[in-house]
């Protein structure tokens, strides 16, 4: 990735009349970490970056209430300027599909990504790094910068689970496109498949298991970028549909629901696993759900933005042989 | 009071011989550590590297049964002087002094018995930090990676045995039932404690100077910094729900169709439930108040009403924030607010 396209194309969406504020990366505060930046200004713009470390989903910040003060000349623009990978563009097409942000108040610049670093999967490899630390991607590698030490590891090694099994690392709405073109991987749901295999009782189990660890901070859910209602049905007082005690039985309804309401809509950014601080594996249901999606009704979600996901449609010819 | 060795192969031994108390270890499953009451001491595992699970649930659970009932009435009521004697193994320092912070909460005007009782009941065995994380700050805090603060013993990992501080009465109390396991520590333990020490203290990279920071906070309620801050949160609970000096909880009534049953739970001031009226208005109504509110807490009302700040420097809301809302990067910005 050149950063200096990137820096310009960002130079010219902020100048823009429309255009309020754009949203993209900048270093984090220590070590790996990547922070989403919010620029205003030329001036601002140097602090932006792309690198395997971007791993944040941005598109949620179009759907958070918005808080950020912005200059009286841009109070009246009305778009906001985002970076949006594959999976992020995935994201942007469901969300204008479902009609939770309109297409026009968007200024979108896509990227084309290679994937991204996991950051339980570097922190682990090299503890207790405070100092800023640099990646970049060279040939299947990824050169590892930290302070004057410079380390080479295969990329697989610390590449995100979603991005290796990722089909769309390009953009598929954008309106300026920065940089060349991924060769996108082939769809490949092999763990999902042997999974299906196992026993009910060991799956409920290893489930179990796994939701009786969650500690129901809901970083999962605020982390998604299509999880948006203004009401969470989780948050719901009257009627109280998940109650607030962290027993298995209040966490497995609180997941499920989490699940279900992304199937035919999750676009397996691997954002709401990288956010739980309990590592629990919930891309393994999301992929689930997603395989099943698009076994059932031939869809995928979010590869534009008029399809109606088809837990939002009905069909007469639609399948009926589960209903009891 | 004491030090003392214990030969590492003999921890099980030591462990066991605890069998008349609830005992609270680290446990490791998977990637991550849990905390959790030990049936088998071979469970145990101190090799402490995921920080999210926090000891403050020994005393203070997510999640607690006040009663439960049914049409006819209450069917069983959590009765605080019931509670068993435990012991709470293998926690951080950092853990250890926020059990101070919290004390004086649970202490005040009307005293919280679920809380107090366990909390007495409670034998603290710590275990040195010599390996403190990117984010610790403990230093900062008052506290440092091989603090004695609100322990009973401390156990310093040294080459194949335990170095063992004893603190207090409580803590000498259960080593004396297991004394033939333990034998004296000889100067040379002690100045290799002292130099592990050192060179904890020294891996200890990020720091805060708060002098000022109340003062500060008590002129900056209206600025605009604190929209600009809390922009990157997301507005999950991780930082509330890993802090060990978060306190603030709910009751709640959760009935089902025939029975149902009283609960207390942690809250976080992160949700917007936290404050929601039943008018329906919020007067936290975004990310930025509940931040603020979050900050202000901690390094403002706790230290008017308490005397400290309500933090230990565990780092775990800066490790653990997806989206990357570092603390220490907001005290620094407050301080330098004109």
């Amino acid at each position: 990735m050149n950063i200096q396209k990137l820096r310009d194309e960002a130079i010219r969406a902020i100048g823009r009349k429309d255009v309020k504020y754009l949203i993209g990366y900048q270093r984090g505060s220590y070590g790996f970490r990547v922070s989403p930046a919010f620029i205003q200004t030329k001036e601002d713009v140097d602090r932006l970056i792309f690198s395997p470390l971007c791993h944040l989903s941005l598109t949620k910040y179009l759907t958070l209430e918005e808080i950020i003060p912005v200059s009286e000349e841009k109070q009246k623009a009305s778009k906001i300027a985002i970076f949006a990978r594959g999976c992020d563009s995935r994201a942007l097409n469901q969300v204008i599909a479902e009609k939770g942000i309109p297409r026009d108040k968007l200024f979108i610049i896509g990227i084309p990504c290679e994937g991204v670093i996991d950051r339980k999967k570097i922190e682990a490899r090299f503890p207790h790094v405070t100092d800023p630390a640099d990646v970049i991607e060279e040939n299947g590698k990824y050169i590892i910068t930290i302070g004057d030490q410079s380390h080479e590891i295969q990329k697989e090694e610390l590449l995100a689970d979603t991005c290796k099994v990722c089909q769309y690392p390009n953009p598929f709405i954008y309106d300026k496109l920065v940089g060349d073109k991924v060769a996108p991987r082939p769809a490949n749901y092999d763990d999902i498949k042997s999974w299906e295999e196992k026993p009910l009782e060991e799956k409920l189990d290893f489930w179990l298991d796994q939701f009786d660890r969650c500690i129901r901070c809901y970083a999962c859910k605020n982390a998604c970028p299509l999880c948006y209602s203004l009401v969470c049905i989780l948050d719901r007082l009257n009627p109280q549909w998940v109650k607030r005690s962290n027993d298995t039985s209040e966490n497995l309804m609180f997941h499920i629901s989490r699940a279900f309401h992304l199937a035919g809509r999750c676009i397996s950014c691997g954002e709401c696993e990288r956010a739980c601080p309990m590592d629990i594996p919930l891309m393994k249901l999301n992929r689930k759900l997603e395989k099943d999606v698009k076994d059932l009704f031939s869809y995928e979600s979010g590869k534009d933005s008029e399809s109606k996901s088809p837990m939002t449609t009905f069909h007469v010819e639609d399948r009926e042989d589960f209903i009891l | 009071m004491g030090t003392l060795i214990l030969q590492k192969d003999k921890l099980k031994d030591f462990l066991s011989s605890l069998d008349e108390y609830t005992l609270w270890a680290p446990v490791q499953k998977d990637t991550i550590t849990l905390f959790e009451v030990i049936k088998d001491p071979k469970n145990v595992s101190l090799d402490l590297k995921h920080q999210a699970k926090i000891p403050k649930e020994a005393v203070f659970p997510q999640t607690e049964l006040l009663f439960s009932f049914d049409k006819d009435g209450i069917i069983k009521k959590t009765d605080s002087r019931e509670m068993k004697e435990s012991i709470v193994f293998g926690i951080r320092p950092c853990d250890a002094r926020s059990f101070l912070i919290l004390d004086p909460v649970f202490e005040g005007a009307i005293p919280d018995p679920y809380y107090l009782s366990r909390r007495n009941k409670a034998i603290l065995v710590g275990l040195t930090c010599t390996e403190p994380f990117s984010n610790c700050f403990c230093t900062s805090l008052g506290g440092n990676p091989f603090s004695q603060k609100g322990l009973d013993l401390i156990f310093t990992e040294l080459n194949g045995k335990f170095y063992v501080e004893v603190v207090t009465e409580k803590g000498k109390k259960i080593i004396d039932k297991t004394s033939s396991l333990f034998t004296a520590a000889s100067t040379e333990d002690t100045k290799q404690r002292e130099e592990l020490a050192q060179a904890s203290e020294s891996k200890i990279k990020r720091q805060i100077n708060l002098n000022g920071i109340p003062e500060k906070l008590a002129m900056i309620f209206e600025h605009p910094f604190w929209k600009q801050i809390a922009t990157k949160c997301i507005g999950c609970g991780i930082c509330t729900y890993t802090c060990p000096t978060c306190y603030c909880f709910d009751i709640q009534d959760e009935p089902t169709l025939r029975k149902g049953r009283r609960v207390r739970i942690w809250d976080s001031c992160m949700f917007g439930e936290y404050t929601l009226h039943a008018s329906g208005h919020n007067p936290r109504p975004t990310r930025a108040e509940r931040l603020k509110n979050r900050i202000y807490h901690k390094f403002k009302f706790n230290v008017d009403n308490f005397g400290v700040p309500g933090c230990v420097g565990c780092g775990r809301c800066i490790s653990l924030c997806p989206f990357n809302v570092d603390l220490i990067e907001s005290l620094s910005a407050i301080k330098s607010i004109e």
